[in-house]
C-alpha cells in the first residue's frame, strides 16, 4: 500500500503528475512500481476498491479531488451508491 | 503583578490563555450552508475569543493542530512536531485558498520560542520532529486564524500531533506534551505572554462512508469532560472509542495537548453539530487562574 499512498500523495503535490496521470496512467503507475490489484484499481481511479483496501481516507479524497472528481461524486462511489 | 515584584518576574514567559477550536473548512469557506442560529453561535464565539486574545496581547501564539498531508507523508510521519520558522505561508494552494475562502499570505513565527519548546522537549523526553522551515499552513491553521488573529499579527509555533493517520499517540501522551508545553513557556524569557490554540474535531469523518455524520453523543461526552478539567477523565479514551467519532476525531489530540497546558476545566463557549459543515464543531476557553 506504501506505493499507493505514495502516487496517491504525488498527485496531489505535484499538478504535473495529476496530467501525466490523465494523459497515459500506464506510465505514471511503471514509474511507482504498482502492479496486479492495486494496480487495476488506481488505473480506473476505483476509489471504493482502495478505500476497501485500506487507503488512507484522507490521501484517497485528496488525490481524488485532484484528479477531477466532484466531492459527491467520491462519496457516492466509495459509498457503493455509484460506480 | 505588583510593582514590587522583582525585576525578573517580569520577564519569566507565562501562559496567559489556552483556547480550543474546531477548524472546518465551512466556518469560511461555506458557512452559508449552515443553519443561521447555529452558524451564529459559532461565530459569535470565536468573535469573543477574538477580543480575549486582543486583550490578553499575547507575544506568541503556540498553535497546536494536525497537518493534513500538506508537508507531511507516509515517508515521513512525525506523532509530534515543532516548527521553527520565521514565516509560514498559507493556505498551502491557490486551490485550497478558493475553498476555504482565505487569501494565501505569510504567517509570522515565533522562531526563538520554537527553538526554545523543542529544545525544552527533548530535555523533558520527548521527542518531536525538528521542522526548520517548508512548513505550510493548510485548514488546520489558517481556518481558526481567520477568526482569531486575522492580521496575522501575533507570532506563531505550529505544533503538530498526528491526528491523520493511525496508529497516532495516546490520549494521555497528548496531555503530558501540554503539560511539557505550559513548563517550557514558563522557563524562557523570549516570549512574556504565551496563548495555547488547539484546533480540530470534533466528531467527523473526512473521505469516509460516514462523512456528513456526527456522533453529538460523543462530542458531548468530550466536552463534559473537557469542562471538568480531570485529567484522568479527559485522557480515558482509546482508538476505539474515538473511532466512533471518526477519523476527524482524532483530532482531539490537538485539544487534548491544550488541555494538558491549561490543567484546569474549559468554558464550552459554542457547540453545534453542523451536519452541512460535515463536523461537530466546538469553541471553547481554558478557566485559568
Amino acid at each position: 500500500m506504501y506505493a499507493v499512498h505514495k502516487l496517491l500523495w504525488d498527485i496531489r503535490r505535484e499538478p504535473a503528475l495529476a496530467d501525466r496521470f490523465r494523459a497515459d496512467p500506464d506510465d505514471l503507475l511503471d514509474d511507482y512500481g504498482l502492479t496486479g490489484e492495486e494496480r487495476d484499481a488506481m488505473r480506473s481511479l476505483d476509489v471504493k476498491r482502495l478505500y476497501d483496501a485500506g487507503a488512507n481516507p484522507y490521501l484517497l479524497y485528496f488525490c481524488a479531488l485532484q484528479l477531477g472528481m466532484p466531492r459527491n461524486e467520491y462519496y457516492a462511489r466509495v459509498r457503493g451508491e455509484r460506480r | 503583578m505588583t510593582a514590587t515584584a522583582p525585576a525578573a518576574a517580569q520577564t519569566q514567559g507565562s501562559l496567559v490563555g489556552v483556547f480550543a477550536t474546531s477548524h472546518s473548512p465551512g466556518m469560511t469557506g461555506f458557512p452559508e450552508r449552515a443553519e443561521a442560529a447555529q452558524r451564529n453561535a459559532v461565530n459569535d464565539a470565536l468573535a469573543g475569543l477574538r477580543a480575549r486574545i486582543a486583550a490578553l496581547r499575547p507575544d506568541a501564539i503556540i498553535a497546536v493542530s494536525v497537518e493534513h498531508f500538506s508537508n507531511f507523508s507516509l515517508a515521513n510521519l512525525p506523532a509530534f512536531a515543532i516548527a521553527t520558522a520565521g514565516s509560514y505561508r498559507g493556505p498551502v494552494t491557490a486551490e485550497m485558498a478558493a475553498f476555504l475562502n482565505i487569501g494565501q499570505r505569510h504567517y509570522p513565527g515565533h522562531a526563538g520560542l520554537g527553538e526554545h519548546l523543542y529544545r525544552f522537549a527533548l530535555e523533558s523526553e520527548f521527542d518531536p520532529a525538528l521542522v526548520q522551515g517548508d512548513f505550510e499552513f493548510d485548514e488546520n491553521f489558517c481556518v481558526p486564524l481567520q477568526f482569531l488573529d486575522p492580521q496575522a499579527q501575533v507570532p506563531l509555533v505550529p505544533v503538530v500531533v498526528n491526528g491523520v493517520n493511525r496508529p497516532a499517540p495516546t490520549a494521555r501522551r497528548c496531555y503530558d506534551f501540554g503539560r511539557m508545553l505550559r513548563a517550557a513557556i514558563e522557563a524562557q524569557r523570549l516570549a512574556q505572554r504565551v496563548v495555547v490554540l488547539g484546533t480540530g474535531g470534533l466528531s467527523h469523518w473526512v473521505g469516509m462512508r460516514e462523512s456528513g455524520d456526527i456522533n453529538e453523543a460523543f462530542d458531548r461526552r468530550f466536552l463534559e469532560r473537557l469542562s471538568s478539567g480531570d485529567a484522568a477523565r479527559l485522557t480515558d479514551y482509546r482508538q476505539e472509542q474515538i473511532d466512533e467519532a471518526g477519523n476527524g476525531a482524532d483530532e482531539i489530540r490537538t485539544w487534548l495537548v491544550a488541555a494538558g497546558a491549561a490543567g484546569t476545566g474549559f468554558d464550552i463557549l459554542a457547540y453545534e453539530p453542523i451536519p452541512a459543515w460535515l463536523t461537530g464543531t466546538a469553541v471553547a476557553a481554558a478557566r485559568l487562574p
